[in-house]
């Protein structure tokens, strides 16, 4: 007789999985209202934020310092803040209402990085008065975006370049060669998923039409492959190919976020039904492991994109949970999965609690955006 | 709280460890059989009156080398000993609780602290500075720097540099000598400073140009006027603090090089022109940000630093050369050296300090970790007055005291013995920081003998303790 039990394989001990965040490090305080997004920069020295206040804001990391900041717009949140790929630039894309902003933000910067980042804005003026856009290959009636400048006031601190759609921009998601940026507007019908070339200024509305709800999109970590995420479903489409390569059904009634895996063959699903969901892309169209630990919708869904195998999800129960996410390169093994750690800290406010989380690039640390109107650094 | 509880005869037995058979022993002996006395106080005054001391010092005792705090007994059991070995007894001057003495208000975050005594870096290297004449330098995120005489006066305040818009945020300053100062912070540039005593003033009078991305500290050398600075661009530039020996600033880095910046300096107010420079070397190796920079203390031709790359790196400063690296497992960001112990302190962001041999073969990567900060430990000088002693900051919002002889074996692989605090200093007024420190964390920290300990943080305060 064989004790069930002893064959299931034995998972590690939280312990043995060090390192990864345990403890508030360090709060940033000085936002009205919600933070909806935060990023890190590709340094790992800055946190941006965007929030309910309507404004960008640019923190030192370890301290929490605020640095610097730009009120955007006075009626819209800033939803969404992403920076650029790349050391050799700093570049910041922010999203409020329907224009996206991308930001120099020279006050942190050397003259040398200041100008190579000038640079990279100023290359596509011009290029769309030259070449009429087009969508999908027909010529528009009406642009997918008005690039321009967006005057005085913005400029002065170094908010050089907007580009405007037709419809609240909830998502930024930048290819890792920094020249395209992908946005999502969930409102937005056929122009809801848009990718824009830097160089050229030009927006591109690669879907004529998309079953469901847009919620997120993302580039594929090596190869021309492109997810959306709708309600119900994730598609990946071949960007080369101009085709659908797999349709992923989580199982979900509303998926509110997922990301790749840097290793390109695993996917995370967060969702408003409080699940998080693992999809292996060798295994099935359906999730490897669900995950129910928390109360309340999760709102973001993070790997680790340094090395370490560590992911994180956010929750409107306040919390943010830590996993361990080892993927094998080996297709007949599949992925360990251990819940490393619950973080609390933030306060639930009008039943929102975390709305982002993202990973330093090389560290066990990431920064959360909260309803309560802090980001909070764990380490 | 100094504990030490042991029954009558282990104390006797010390006092036979520690004093030659004599009149006053055999006094002193039946005296601790009569009261049977256990506290260390008790044994302090006994020991006290076995040297005939004027003024009683408070005495701790030491068995092999490492603080006595339980009973003998208890001692033995825990670093598993055997009662039939020798032991090797000895006494030392008790460190002292630090008590707060002043602080001195700022308008903004306090980043870093120095001071200028009598027996302080600048001090000796300017044939001394006299009693009642200390200063204390602090250098603010307001871009300020301000000195201070110890009654908590401001002599002086810099003027915020023409940087082009850029943010002027302080985040390290030093005193080169009695008259001149070092400085720098987010705008990424190196300033010199001079500072006139009588007159009151600190006027900027060389900027030095290399890195490309913020300072996080610099190390200065009065002797050779060298100045070392640790930056978030991954390297370290090695720079003389005289213009005339340095070369031209890099041009891409001024703020006058691009069209958008230089308009931003021109529209603001004129300043008076101050001399611009480069390095002499860069030292490249690191490949993440260089949080600290120390000279070697007897040798001013190397240089260590401690990174967020996890390394600590040993440089020959007249080749430019790494020579050696050490690789730990957490981001570093603090550093001082233990010269008469050979050993270099490093502060991580795992909340701990690791102390490091650089001598030895790599096969130890810690020869200690003092634990008990909860959040990373950002600053760290050693004890004027001892060369086991160290005090750190941390954004837990403390300053903790360390003797690296207060020890217990270790409890996981490759971390050394493990030391704890013998003091923590909180911010003053504030009970008990919670661990993320929000506005109370510690940047930076010196000890010194005339003054004591300074601490400078996010309370916007220099805070000074004394024993
Ligand atoms: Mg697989």
């Amino acid at each position: 007789n064989i004790d069930p039990e002893s064959l299931l394989p034995k998972l590690p001990s939280p312990d043995e999985l060090k390192p990864f965040p345990t403890t508030c490090a360090a709060i940033f305080r000085g936002q009205e209202g919600r933070v909806r997004s935060v990023s890190i920069d590709p340094r790992g020295l800055f946190v941006a934020s965007g929030g309910d206040d309507g404004y960008v804001r640019i923190w030192e990391l370890l301290t929490g310092r605020q640095l610097w900041n730009a009120k955007l717009s006075d009626e819209d949140a800033v939803d969404a803040v992403r920076w650029r790929p790349g050391k050799d630039s700093a570049i910041l894309a922010a999203a409020a209402g329907e224009t996206i902003y991308l930001i120099v933000p020279f006050a942190i910067l050397s003259p040398d990085v200041e100008q190579s980042s000038r640079e990279l804005l100023d290359a596509g003026w011009g290029y769309a008065a030259s070449k009429p856009s087009t969508t999908n290959g027909l010529p528009a009636k009406e642009p997918a975006a008005r690039w321009s400048r967006p005057g005085q006031r913005l400029e002065e601190k170094g908010i050089l370049v907007q580009a405007t759609v037709r419809s609240s921009v909830k998502v930024i998601h930048w290819h890792r060669r920094g020249d395209y940026f992908a946005t999502v507007s969930p409102r937005g019908q056929s122009s809801a998923v848009a990718i824009h070339t830097l160089s050229k200024h030009l927006t591109q509305l690669p879907f004529r039409r998309l079953k469901g709800l847009a919620q997120s999109a993302q580039f594929h970590p090596s190869k021309p492959i492109f997810f959306v995420a709708t309600k119900n479903s994730i598609r990946s489409y071949d960007l080369a190919k101009q085709e659908l390569v797999k349709i992923l059904q989580p199982g979900a009634k509303w998926i509110s976020s997922f990301d790749v895996h840097p290793g390109g063959d695993n996917l995370i699903v967060g969702t408003y039904d409080k699940r998080l969901l693992w999809h292996d892309l060798d295994l099935s169209t359906k999730p490897y492991k669900t995950l129910r630990y928390h109360q309340q919708a999760i709102r973001a869904v993070a790997f680790h994109h340094g090395g370490l195998p560590l992911f994180a999800d956010a929750s409107d129960d306040g919390s943010l949970q830590i996993f361990h996410g080892k993927v094998v390169g080996d297709l007949m093994e599949n992925a360990t999965i251990v819940p490393l750690k619950v973080l609390r800290g933030h306060q639930v406010k009008s039943r929102l609690g975390v709305m982002d989380v993202v990973w330093h690039p090389r560290e066990p640390w990431c920064v959360s955006a909260g309803a309560d109107g802090t980001c909070r650094l764990w380490c | 709280e100094l504990k030490l509880e042991m029954d009558a005869e282990e104390v006797v037995d010390l006092i036979k460890a520690l004093f030659a058979e004599s009149e006053h022993r055999r006094k002193a002996i039946s005296e601790i059989r009569r009261t049977s006395m256990t506290r260390r106080v008790d044994l302090s005054r006994l020991v006290n009156n076995l040297l005939h001391t004027e003024k009683p010092i408070p005495f701790e005792f030491l068995v092999n080398g490492q603080f006595l705090r339980t009973s003998i007994d208890d001692f033995l059991t825990q670093n598993g000993i055997s009662a039939e070995s020798t032991l090797n007894v000895e006494y030392t001057r008790a460190l002292l609780p630090p008590l707060h003495v002043s602080s001195f208000e700022h308008d903004d975050w306090v980043s870093a602290v120095d001071v200028l005594t009598e027996s302080s870096p600048a001090g000796v290297w300017s044939n001394g500075v006299q009693s009642g004449q200390e200063r204390i330098l602090s250098a603010s995120y307001d871009g300020l720097l301000r000195v201070w005489n110890l009654s908590g006066d401001v002599l002086a305040t810099s003027t915020a540099p023409n940087n082009g818009g850029r943010i002027t945020s302080l985040k390290t300053a030093k005193w080169l000598s009695d008259k001149k100062i070092a400085a720098a912070g987010l705008d990424n540039v190196v300033r010199v400073y001079k500072y006139d005593d009588d007159a009151r003033s600190i006027t900027p009078s060389l900027e030095l140009y290399n890195h490309n991305w913020g300072v996080e500290d610099i190390a200065v050398h009065g002797p050779s006027n060298r100045i070392l600075s640790a930056s978030a661009d991954t390297t370290i530039s090695l720079f003389s603090s005289t213009s005339k020996d340095s070369p031209a600033a890099p041009e891409k880095l001024l703020p006058t090089s691009t069209t958008a910046s230089n308009k931003r300096q021109r529209l603001s107010r004129p300043d008076k022109t101050v001399p611009a420079r480069g390095a002499l070397s860069t030292l490249s190796g690191h490949s993440s940000p260089v949080s600290s920079v120390i000279f070697k203390p007897d040798d001013a031709t190397v240089a260590y630093s401690a990174s967020h790359d996890h390394t600590l790196r040993t440089w020959d400063l007249p080749t430019s050369k790494c020579v050696d690296t050490r690789t730990t497992g957490h981001s570093l960001l603090s550093l001082t050296a233990l010269p008469k112990l050979n050993l270099l302190a490093t502060g991580t962001s795992a909340r701990h300090i690791t102390l490091i041999d650089p001598r030895a073969s790599a096969t130890q990567i810690a020869v200690m970790t003092l634990r008990g900060h909860t959040n990373a430990v950002v600053s760290l000088d050693t004890n004027p007055t001892s060369e086991y002693g160290l005090v750190s900051g941390s954004h837990d919002g403390t300053a903790r005291i360390w003797d690296v002889r207060s020890v217990r074996p270790a409890v996981s692989v490759g971390e050394g013995q493990v030391g704890e605090s013998v003091y923590v200093i909180e911010r003053q007024g504030v009970e008990k920081a919670r661990s993320h420190g929000e506005r109370v964390k510690v940047f930076g920290v010196r000890w010194e003998r005339e003054v004591g300990i300074v601490s400078a943080g996010e309370d916007k305060r220099v805070q000074v303790n004394r024993q």
